[in-house]
């Protein structure tokens, strides 16, 4: 009976919790022993991830096995190498969800959160170009409608730029032709999050407010100074809002048009994340272009980069069911694999899905966390649970690896079995795990008591 | 770390000599006989560790009463060395003192609450409490851990060593157990050591009558995670290669369980009855 009561008692703090953002933020590296330099910070645990939708959803369609395997690999540090491997590093890493990462830091390597030198010599010293010239990692949504790729434009294939970033950025090994086919179909389904603010051609709904009409006017209003152009010329609505061509708007060289759409949750702005607002975006313009805005076309024009940036539902709350989902379709592809004896995917999906359900299993924290109290059996539990599934996918492995795929076959079989109890026992687990903002609060706030020691 | 596994296994090779002679008789008996002796070998390494925690610990509250940052660090590692051979054991028989002993993330005791103040402060101010604090909690290991109620079992040593080579693999990228002290890699070699140390005194031999194949598999894992962790740092170490490593060994030592006739378990299902003082 008590602990009932402890456990509704905690499952209603969960439930009122859950309607306000976890205020603890992720901890930045502290140890010289780690892979990545002291202060750097990948905003990796945070609770309310950005939301994913797939062009195949909006189809009524379904995952496909290659979709699946570069959901996967997305995921993965298994295709990098060196420090990028040893960090933990995955495409998701820079592109949470598909988006971008707006508090990623790299000391040396950042000039300020949310950008990142990709040619710097941390990750791979062959791909140094000399120069700290920071990036950010852009949003992947809508990126098959959004060619060419990197920012200033250098590959016409995305296929072309997701092998540049394996091998180059991050020293991986040469990917495979299966790899870059996953990857590349993944990354073409990442589509733009639902706007009711925007209509067919780009044009904006009755949902968008006056000020943003007007913004829209202005939008497409030609520059004062020349006629030729205006923000359209470039921005153009009817095509995702980009013309597919680099310019040089005095901001250090020839970048790509960025699209519009989703933008508002695409800060830091410009090619090297200079601008944290639109408001600072619009006044570059106005000041570069000579423009002359008075002060109510500046918020005209920022209320229609809000509405055409706007998305419905633009983050989600991360659950033990949408992990365990997650890693469900990741795994599906040994459905495929082991039958068809593909050493590859199967070597790289243990790894892969061994990396996620160790991760999912440090969320539920274990005897030696003081900041958690309660549910220690059904957290322990949950970590046994998470232990037995990665044990019974390196047994799959090591099958294949004696060239047993009956065996490997086996194994995976009961893997599978294991899956359901095993998910039944991180549920029963939740409450006390970092999926409860309250948890995860007590938990990150407890990590910064300890790092505030060091002062 | 050779020589302590070296004189260990003179002490067993006496202890097994009079063992042997009595399990020839029957098979059957053999193999509990063989196993009750290595756990009654494994005793002394835990007391003898626990001993190398408290001298550690008792450097410690000296350096820190006399404000010398340089011999408490040195003191830290020396006790942190000594408590991290045991963890094969601390989950299983000791799991309330674990909890305060190597609390994370905790600011208020503990190694770590000390391992940052004189790793990354640099200094020894307000370290008094806390040490004396742990101290306590470590005199009170060796007294149960010297009791004869400290009932070790192959079943638990076994479930507490596949345990240890699953979290041996466990990510580093942050830096590990002792992320300010830097020191990760020590406590990752002397896990690996408290791994040899319970599966070579209790659970090779048996395992060698009954599965040689899987003996030899064995041994060969805990080699190959020993070498692995034999560098400077673990930024050195090959991250992928040791959890790999150590997913296998916890997995081929799930697999040895029925064969030494012990019951199937799941790697790290610690009841919360682990708590409690036992």
């Amino acid at each position: 009976m008590r602990s009932r009561q402890v456990l509704t008692t905690v499952a209603l703090s969960f439930v009122l919790a859950a309607a306000a953002a976890s205020s603890v933020g992720a901890t930045p590296v502290v140890s010289k022993d780690a892979a990545l330099p002291v202060g750097s910070n990948l905003n990796e645990e945070i609770l309310d991830q950005p939301t994913e939708r797939f062009g195949f959803e909006a189809a009524g369609g379904k995952r496909s096995y290659l979709f699946n395997l570069g959901d996967m690999l997305f995921s993965s540090a298994a295709i990098f190498g060196g420090k990028a491997r040893d960090a933990g590093m995955s495409c998701n890493s820079c592109h949470q969800q598909g988006a971008g990462n707006a508090k990623l830091f790299v000391p040396g390597l950042s000039s300020r959160p949310g950008n990142f030198d990709t040619t710097g010599a941390l990750f791979n010293a062959k791909a140094d170009n000399g120069v700290f010239d920071p990036v950010t990692p852009p949003s992947l949504r809508g990126a098959k409608y959004l060619a060419p790729y990197g920012h200033d434009g250098r590959f016409a294939s995305l296929r072309d730029f997701v092998r540049n970033v394996i091998v180059n950025e991050f020293a991986g090994p040469e990917p495979s032709g299966q790899v870059l086919d996953a990857l590349e179909t993944y990354i073409r389904e990442i589509a733009f999050l639902p706007n009711p603010k925007l209509g067919p051609g780009g044009r904006l709904t009755r949902e968008a407010s006056d000020a943003a009409r007007r913004g829209e006017v202005l939008f497409n209003k030609p520059f004062p100074h020349d006629p030729s152009m205006s923000c359209a010329g470039c921005h153009q609505a009817d095509s995702a809002f980009i013309d597919h061509k680099v310019h040089d708007i005095g901001s250090g060289g020839w970048f790509k048009t960025k699209t519009l759409i989703n933008a508002r949750f695409n800060a830091p702005y410009f090619h090297d994340g200079r601008f944290d607002s639109f408001d600072e975006v619009v006044g570059y313009f106005d000041k570069h272009y000579d423009l002359g805005l008075a002060a109510q076309d500046r918020a005209d024009l920022v209320a229609y980069l809000d509405a055409v940036g706007d998305a419905e539902q633009p983050y989600t709350r991360n659950t033990v069911q949408a992990e365990v989902d997650e890693i469900a379709a990741f795994v599906s592809v040994l459905d495929v694999a082991i039958p068809a004896r593909d050493k590859e995917v199967i070597g790289l999906t243990v790894d892969s899905v061994g990396g996620e359900w160790r991760e999912l299993g440090e969320n539920f924290p274990g005897r030696t966390d003081t900041s958690v109290s309660g549910g220690l059996q059904e957290r322990l539990q949950a970590r046994a649970a998470v232990r037995d599934l990665v044990l019974s996918l390196r047994r799959v492995a090591m099958a294949v690896e004696g060239d047993d795929f009956d065996q490997a076959a086996r194994i995976y079989a009961d893997y599978k079995k294991q899956t359901v109890a095993a998910a039944a026992s991180l549920k029963l687990a939740e409450t006390w795990s970092l999926f409860n903002p309250v948890v995860h609060d007590a938990h990150f706030l407890a990590l910064k008591q300890l790092a505030d020691l060091a002062k | 770390m050779v020589s302590n596994v070296t004189q260990i296994f003179r002490q067993r090779a006496l202890q097994l000599g009079c063992a042997l002679a009595v399990v020839a008789f029957t098979a059957g008996a053999a193999q509990a006989a063989t196993m009750e002796a290595g756990i009654k070998s494994f005793k002394p390494f835990i007391v003898d560790h626990i001993g190398k925690a408290i001298a550690g610990a008792k450097e410690l509250q000296t350096a820190v009463k006399a404000g010398d940052v340089k011999a408490a660090q040195a003191a830290w590692i020396k006790s942190r060395k000594g408590w991290e051979a045991m963890e094969t054991v601390t989950g299983t028989y000791f799991g309330d003192i674990d909890k305060e002993v190597d609390a994370w993330p905790d600011a208020k005791k503990g190694y770590h609450a000390i391992e940052v103040v004189l790793f990354k402060a640099g200094k020894t101010d307000g370290l008094e409490a806390p040490v004396a604090e742990m101290l306590g909690h470590l005199d009170t290991f060796q007294k149960r851990a010297k009791s004869k109620a400290f009932d070790l079992t192959a079943q638990k040593l076994l479930e507490g060593t596949a345990n240890l080579a699953y979290e041996v693999g466990e990510e580093k990228s942050k830096g590990g157990e002792s992320p300010y002290a830097g020191t990760s890699i020590i406590d990752m070699q002397e896990n690996v050591e408290s791994i040899e140390m319970a599966y070579k005194l209790v659970f090779s031999d048996t395992l060698k009558k009954k599965e040689p194949k899987l003996a030899t598999i064995i041994d060969d894992r805990i080699s190959k995670l020993e070498k692995l962790v034999k560098v400077a740092d673990i930024k050195s170490m090959e991250q992928k290669k040791v959890y790999v490593a150590g997913e296998e060994l916890a997995a081929l030592l799930l697999t040895a369980a029925p064969k030494l006739g012990l019951k199937p378990f799941k790697v790290g299902d610690e009841e919360e009855g682990a708590d409690k003082p036992k």
